[in-house]
């Protein structure tokens, strides 16, 4: 709903691989899972070894956390002081960011990425290798963990203390990944744990959890069940699944697409006005992307395109964003168009978006018909409702054009209203800064719709799972 | 334009006794450092009898190159063979012809062994010299070994006071830990060997990512190891790598297998630059490389032991450890921060280690000569090979603490209620 500026906080994060090997002497359960413990028990130890380093990723600076040897830092400096030190490319996701916010929101740009590595070298003289022979009938199991930890500091902490933290998040997740592990090993068969974060609702916050890496999230079902109740989370609305795992600010969207372009917007401040807003992560799609031009008539298939992203990436779906040819082909399916549809350049309008979402996502959506466009001023309870309850980008269709209508700034006792509009015309590139400026996604007055023409609203439902 | 060949002064000395000698042709090793501008030689090996051989035969390239493999082993980072020498009456257009044959087969055989990538600048060029011992004169020529077809280049050969003395020695002490399973299912027929070279080459390319620190600091890849210093300070440098396992390169299996073979211990690396302002990216090379070559050396002498081969019987666990040998070195010259190494075996003496140096290099050393404190003799223990730990002291896990301020934090464990699809590898 509406971001929250909280204290300045930063996230350390911690990854890397690590390999587990060991030699599996029986096929007796309990001796495998003994030789399978010592071989955690071992990576344990090396975490906690004089030999564990911390590399900060981008930078020069290494850490010895198990020595107290922190390279060009000293171990009281401040974590926002790292940030000094590390060599970025100013781009984000594609897009270019020439103003940097000095004011750092909660979990909005302050991550610190670490990478795990080991020191091989030691002082000597040391004792020459030797090797050893084993030779029985036997298993052998080698895998890869790939350890993922993240933890929450405050910009003013030592460094040391983040670090040690996150050592202990290891430690654990390496004991988590071990249960995980064991539970799931069938004789020769393992189940390889890996561990994904995921944002919940205040007072939780960031929270890591080591799910078996290849089930997919239909078998997880029950785990997320017994999840949600121990952190007392509705039973209506997934949490945990795959699509649900936080993304990292700094990170990329290997895809290309923009998130959320409207969270770097100031949001206006009306007299005894409320912002409510959509609730989750969409992508940006318009004009000519996807090398396909649709200039001029796609507009309202861009929506959709956008509303499927925000289904897709909140884990409702599994499906990927349809294409213009997929969104025709399912229209052709229901009925709705005749074949010739499918490659034609024919606009869509709300009917269309509710059938198609339906169709393609199981999605059942609510059209909200407003004569003229006047009119809309007053639809602002039953939009803000909508975000409240629903949370799901509105596909807003009349005259000629298709918006998409993102949240709402409206005044109970004013009755003022301003729409957050996510303009699917846009035809440039992937430049947050370019879309914010020139208002492709931007907050719009009334004035903004055609006075006279007839409007649909197609207001997708979320469904009621987790 | 050709290749500059600066020559230690021994050197010259050594090759005028070999000419003064009045037995038939003799062949030898050039050995030194290559860069881009110039070239050093610092010693000059003349190649073994042949006990076997019939006498007056001359001799084959077999059997230089083969000392030359042997000569390689011995010789620590930064230090290679950079060419073949004859001193013969014969021809000096007929010797080149034999020259450059023994320059390509000694070049394949010691490349052949390498674990090491080879790089974009990496010189490629050696260097073959002809010495008439009657005129004395002397027939320098450098060929690209890595092109078949390359024609001889001039080259300049010039000796000089001092090439040994201005060295700067990068060097480590590195911990080994692999473990590899051993071939156990009737179709797969893969010797032992190959198991461990296998193994060995994931190693080598984790070693050659990892990061490498110069006196504690990772210095860009154009700047000197150190400024500032004075000429005649004996250049030392200690050097830290930092590894990561690659994540992509070995798939999560488990698998059938008839045992392991694991090498677990320390290796002492040396690498030798030519300081004249040595570059960090040159010496984080050279050091790599020399802790590759020493491992995969080692590995390979233990593997050519009679004693490593030991019959299987399926049905009894058998564990066996064996000591790979130890790493000791000998100066080149008393002046000289130059070292060559070799690797002594438990149940061998000193006496042998200089018999060696003496056959292979020609280096006269006494047992009080040789540097045996770089590396420890293992010790093998008896029982159960868990029971040796590399890691140090470690403190017990630290009870669950909830310190984290503003946001909690919380983990939770994912439990499993169904059967599901397994990752797994299937006997059969």
């Amino acid at each position: 709903m509406v971001i929250i500026d909280s204290e300045s906080a930063v996230i350390l994060r911690l990854r890397g691989p690590l390999e587990l090997k060991c030699q599996l002497d029986s096929t007796d359960v309990v001796f495998m899972q003994k030789a399978i413990s010592t071989a955690f028990e071992a990576l344990r130890l090396q975490v906690k070894s004089k030999s564990c380093v911390l590399a900060v990723c981008d930078s020069p600076l290494l850490i010895w956390p198990n020595k107290c040897v922190y390279e060009e830092i000293s171990p009281e400096t401040p974590c926002e002081d790292i940030f000094q030190w590390i060599q970025t490319n100013d781009q984000e996701s594609g897009g270019k960011r020439t103003t940097k916010k000095k004011n750092r929101k909660c979990f909005s740009a302050s991550v610190l990425n670490f990478s795990l590595m080991t020191e091989v070298t030691k002082p000597g003289p040391l004792s020459a290798p030797i090797l050893t022979k084993t030779v029985q009938r036997s298993h052998f199991l080698c895998a890869t963990l790939q350890v993922d930890c993240a933890v929450c500091s405050s910009c003013s902490d030592p460094i040391k203390d983040g670090c040690g933290r996150l050592l202990e998040a290891l430690t654990r997740q390496l004991f988590e990944m071990e249960k995980v592990f064991l539970q799931h090993m069938r004789g020769t068969m393992v189940l390889v744990p890996e561990p994904l974060h995921f944002l919940l609702p205040e007072p939780n916050g960031l929270v890591t959890v080591v799910f078996p890496r290849d089930l997919p999230d239909k078998e997880l079902e029950a785990q997320r069940r017994e999840l949600h109740k121990q952190f007392e989370l509705p039973d209506d609305k997934p949490y945990f699944r795959r699509a649900n795992t936080f993304h990292f600010p700094n990170e990329p969207y290997k895809d290309g697409y923009l998130r959320n372009p409207h969270a770097v917007l100031t949001h206006p401040a009306l007299d005894n006005g409320k912002v409510y807003l959509v609730q989750g992560i969409y992508s940006y799609h318009h004009y000519m992307q996807d090398r396909m031009d649709d200039n001029g008539w796609g507009c309202a298939y861009r929506s959709l395109q956008t509303i499927c992203s925000w289904f897709k990436q909140q884990g409702y779906v599994e499906r990927c964003v349809p294409t213009h040819k997929e969104i025709q082909q399912a229209l052709v399916d229901v009925g709705d168009k005749q074949a010739s549809f499918v490659g034609s350049r024919q606009w869509i309008g709300s009917i269309e978006v509710q059938a198609v979402l339906d169709q393609l996502l199981g999605v059942t959506s609510k059209i909200m018909f407003v004569s003229q466009g006047s009119k809309l001023a007053s639809k602002g309870r039953e939009l803000a409702n909508h975000f409240l309850s629903e949370g799901t980008p509105v596909m807003i269709g009349g005259g000629v054009l298709a918006h998409t209508i993102l949240g709402v700034a409206w005044s109970e006792t004013t009755g003022e209203i301003r729409y957050l509009i996510l303009d699917p015309h846009y035809t440039g590139a992937e430049d947050l800064q370019v879309i914010t400026d020139k208002g492709w996604c931007g907050w719009k007055g009334p004035d903004f719709w055609d006075q006279t023409a007839y409007y649909n609203l197609c207001l997708p439902q979320r469904p009621r799972v987790i | 334009m050709g290749r500059s060949y600066i020559v230690e002064e021994d050197v010259e000395g050594y090759l005028s006794k070999l000419c003064s000698q009045l037995t038939g042709p003799v062949t030898g090793l050039l050995i030194g450092q290559s860069s881009v501008q110039r070239d050093f030689i610092v010693m000059a090996t003349r190649t073994p009898q042949n006990e076997s051989a019939d006498a007056g035969k001359s001799v084959d390239k077999e059997w230089v190159s083969e000392h030359a493999r042997q000569v390689s082993r011995m010789l620590p980072g930064g230090l290679s063979v950079l060419g073949v020498f004859m001193v013969s009456e014969s021809d000096a257009k007929d010797t080149l012809t034999t020259l450059r044959q023994f320059l390509f087969s000694v070049e394949n055989l010691i490349s052949s062994e390498q674990l090491w990538m080879p790089a974009e600048d990496d010189v490629k060029d050696c260097v073959t010299l002809h010495i008439n011992p009657k005129t004395r004169k002397t027939v320098c020529r450098t060929f690209d070994v890595k092109d078949p077809k390359s024609v001889a280049k001039p080259a300049d050969w010039k000796y000089q006071s001092g090439v040994c003395s201005s060295w700067a020695t990068v060097s480590c002490w590195l911990n080994i830990d692999l473990l590899v399973p051993l071939p156990g299912s009737i179709t797969c027929t893969k010797p032992v060997d190959d198991c461990l070279k296998e193994e060995l080459k994931v190693w080598a390319q984790q070693i050659e990512r990892g990061v490498c620190l110069i006196e504690g600091k990772k210095l860009p890849e154009d700047s000197e190891i150190k400024t500032g210093q004075k000429k005649n300070v004996r250049q030392t440098y200690t050097a830290q790598l930092l590894i990561t396992p690659d994540g992509q390169m070995v798939p999560d299996v488990v698998q059938q297998c008839g045992g392991s073979l694991s090498v677990r211990g320390a290796i002492h690396s040396r690498a030798f630059l030519h300081s004249n302002k040595p570059k960090a990216k040159l010496a984080e090379k050279l050091l790599k490389r020399d802790i590759i070559s020493t491992v995969a050396t080692r590995v390979q002498m233990l593997l050519e032991e009679p004693q490593t081969q030991t019959e299987e019987n399926k049905e009894r666990k058998q564990t066996e450890q064996f000591c790979l040998p130890r790493r000791v070195f000998c100066p080149v010259k008393a002046t000289s921060p130059l070292c060559v190494c070799d690797y002594q075996f438990s149940d061998e003496g000193l006496s042998e280690m200089t018999d060696r140096f003496k056959e292979m290099l020609d280096i006269e050393a006494t047992e009080a000569d040789l540097d045996i404190t770089q590396e420890l003799i293992a010790e093998v223990i008896e029982s159960d090979a868990k029971a040796e730990s590399l890691t140090e002291e470690a403190e017990p896990p630290h009870p669950w603490r909830n310190n984290y301020i503003g946001v909690a934090m919380a983990t939770a464990v994912a439990l499993l209620a169904s059967a599901a699809s397994m990752l797994y590898l299937s006997d059969a």
